[in-house]
């Protein structure tokens, strides 16, 4: 404790014997403050005899009695045991004796003092008195201790009376500043512990709790904090991509926009490449720097294509920390979303039906694996919720036939495929047309993956052409020539989207249009290549269209790639057989891009893109 | 055995005395967590705007919706171009003391031009 404690200690009769019970209580108190240091200091007013120091004796002790022996005025002090004891003559002034010696030590006083002083010491505000021990018999002195208990509660003093004697064994330990051992050492500590409250045992342990409480709560900040900044990086990669992203969705139309006017002069509206992605690249730049990220790394994993719309971005400081963004198409819905049966026309494949678009995908296909020696099966494709309810029923084990109504196959995009010896073939190039293997363990079960999804609003829409067309041609196709390009794709077997974008970039849909070079109609027929395609009127659209897809036919299958048939579209087929690639004519490059774009649903004329995060 | 059942009785007079210390700390760590939680609620509503921004939707939307429902009314977001700012105030045991222990987070993104 930091200040010193005054209990004041005296009897009420038998002399003596209280002096006993008053140094078993200051021995108690010294017991339990051995860990302070302090001490206890036992003053003995009006002493018969000088108590000389112990052989043995307490540092604590030893040290008071230095420090009382040396005190001014100097009083007869003596280390005995735990205890160090003090001389006090009851003489003018001794109030402030006492006092200087409570105030030499931080250690607990107990004073000893005859029924005579107490009234001095208490009321004495210097001597500040923590409690009153009385030694005497409750029947015997019972007005004296309810005397004094009355006037001690007015005070707010404490009062414990100690009714048993010590035993002269224990009064003998006592004197010595010893444990009187027994019953009575315990109740020495009783009086004690009551009369000086003072730490306890549980006072460390709730302290401790507290910390502890404190200390958890501190443990899940820090860990908080950690995960907070682990997936403030991500954020700050995830938000410079998407940013990227965002600028190249943007830039995308001046991108694809010619290069060149029509007059010849160069395009304001037009972007070159090299600024296109170096206005994507300071984007994420800008938007790690807001975030808090440093330096970053921007790279573009489709700069080789001809739009490039991926961007994706590394944080130098942490190498796990990146994110690859891409402007696209909205996404279409998932599966899982899919409801009710297919509604819309059917296609029939070896007497099986399907939906037109898995048709004509199967077609293909089929085609590429009769050239590898496969032939291919259909052993099932479309079957509605009454014929799988008559399968179920046969086999009812969910393993093998689903469920009415849960079934992909209602959705007319399914194929089971044979034989067994085409599996292989099929695990390797099934993706190639649109197909993939819906379940692992069914390796004949193969589920057409590209738009619409299976069973969705859009895959019933009805088609205003028959047969294999892809119903998702884009929005600007005026329906007056979706007909014309439905069938034409059909009939050579060339992707509609394709089709309608080279006529939005040729003429605009517009059946009259001529160039300046000369070139003719809907589909922009120079006069020469019309005729080696049998084209009479390159101003009626629907034979026009027609040729058009019949010239991408042939580009295509010379030429393997999309971007190089479209080139060729454009510039002749010779340049671009000449290098292998898009001829470095700009206004070429710009129409190969501007056509990839729009059939990627790019630019302002389709759907707007979506910026999102890929990885 | 006085010995020992004085030592109990001591011991449970001071654990009935720092029960309330007791209290106190474990109500400041609670207060600890709620102001963590909103912190990571925050982060993940800042995120939320940003994407939102991102792809031409409204900010304060996607941050309302990344919210849960007491957070709704503690929640301030300022959208400003692309800089997307939620500043949420946590449950407060003390009620004056939401406003001190507010926590802010903020994003920025290109914005839809």
């Amino acid at each position: 404790m930091g200040s010193s404690r005054l209990l004041i200690a005296t009897d009420a009769g038998a002399p003596g014997d209280g002096v006993a019970t008053a140094a078993a209580v200051a021995v108690a108190l010294a017991a339990r403050e051995t860990t302070d240091g302090a001490g206890v200091l036992f003053v003995e007013a009006g002493a018969r005899a000088r108590r000389r120091p112990t052989l043995l004796s307490s540092t604590s002790a030893r040290a008071l009695e230095g420090l009382v022996a040396a005190g001014d005025p100097p009083a007869a002090a003596a280390a005995r045991g735990r205890i160090c004891w003090a001389d006090l003559e009851l003489e003018d002034g001794w109030t402030e004796r006492l006092a200087g010696m409570a105030a030499l030590t931080r250690a607990s006083v107990v004073a000893h003092l005859p029924p005579a002083a107490w009234r001095e010491a208490l009321d004495d505000p210097e001597l500040a008195v923590a409690g009153v021990v009385v030694r005497a018999d409750p029947r015997e002195h019972r007005h004296l201790l309810a005397l004094l208990a009355a006037e001690l509660r007015d005070d707010g003093i404490p009062l414990r009376v100690a009714t048993r004697p010590l035993g002269l064994v224990g009064a003998r330990r006592a004197l010595a500043g010893l444990d009187p051992g027994g019953p009575a050492a315990g109740r020495a500590r009783r009086i004690a512990g009551r009369l000086a409250p003072a730490r306890g045992q549980a006072l460390p342990l709730v302290a401790g709790l507290c910390f502890v409480t404190l200390l958890v709560a501190t443990a899940l900040a820090a860990l908080g904090g950690a995960v907070a900044a682990t997936s403030r990086d991500q954020r700050a990669a995830d938000l410079s991509a998407l940013s990227a992203a965002r600028s190249m969705r943007d830039d995308l139309p001046r991108l694809t926009a010619p290069a060149l006017l029509p007059g010849g002069s160069h395009n304001p509206a037009h972007l070159e490449r090299g600024e296109y992605l170096a206005r994507a690249r300071d984007a994420a730049v800008e938007a790690a720097r807001r975030n808090g990220a440093g330096a970053i790394d921007v790279g573009f994993p489709d700069a080789a294509d001809a739009v490039p719309v991926r961007a994706r971005v590394k944080l130098g400081a942490d190498p796990n920390r990146w994110a690859v963004a891409q402007a696209s198409p909205p996404q279409a819905p998932a599966v899982e979303s899919a409801t009710g049966d297919y509604s819309g026309p059917l296609a029939t494949r070896q007497g099986k039906p399907m939906r037109p678009d898995v048709a004509a995908a199967f077609d293909r296909m089929a085609a590429a694996a009769r050239r590898a020696g496969v032939s291919l099966l259909i052993s099932s494709a479309y079957r509605s919720d009454a014929e799988q309810a008559r399968l179920f029923a046969a086999n009812p084990d969910p393993r093998w036939v689903a469920r009415p109504g849960t079934s992909l196959h209602r959705c007319g995009t399914e194929l089971d495929l044979g034989p067994a010896t085409a599996y292989g073939w099929l695990a390797a190039n099934a993706t190639r047309f649109g197909f993939v293997k819906r379940y692992a363990w069914e390796d004949w079960h193969f589920g057409f993956d590209r738009a619409p999804v299976p069973c969705s609003a859009a895959s019933n829409a009805p088609d205003e052409a028959d047969g294999a067309a892809p119903r998702s041609m884009p929005e600007f196709v005026p329906a007056a020539y979706r007909p014309a390009i439905a069938g034409a794709a059909a009939r050579w077997d060339v992707s509609s989207n394709l089709l309608a974008a080279q006529l939005h970039a040729e003429s605009g849909f517009d059946p009259r249009a001529v160039s300046p070079a000369g070139a003719r109609g809907i589909a922009q027929f120079m006069p020469g290549t019309a005729a080696s395609y049998g084209l009479r009127d390159p101003f009626d659209p629907d034979s026009a269209i027609d040729a058009q897809a019949h010239l991408m036919s042939d580009l295509l299958e010379q030429f393997g790639d999309v971007s190089l048939a479209l080139a060729a579209y454009n510039a002749g087929p010779a340049p671009v057989e000449a290098c292998g690639c898009v001829p470095a004519y700009p206004e070429t490059q710009a129409y190969v891009a501007r056509i990839l774009a729009l059939m990627g649903g790019a630019g302002e004329w389709v759907a707007p893109l979506e910026v999102r995060l890929v990885a | 055995m006085g010995d020992v059942r004085s030592a109990a009785g001591q011991a449970s007079v001071e654990v009935l005395a720092g029960i309330p210390a007791l209290l106190l700390a474990g109500l400041i760590a609670l207060q600890l967590l709620a102001v963590g939680y909103a912190a990571a609620l925050a982060d993940g509503a800042v995120e939320a705007g940003a994407l939102a921004a991102a792809a031409g939707k409204p900010a304060s939307a996607a941050v309302q919706a990344a919210l849960p429902g007491w957070a709704a009314e503690r929640v301030d977001t300022r959208v400003d171009g692309g800089e997307v700012e939620v500043r949420l105030r946590p449950p407060a045991l003390i009620a004056p003391l939401a406003g001190a222990l507010e926590v802010e987070d903020s994003a920025w993104v290109r914005p839809a031009s």
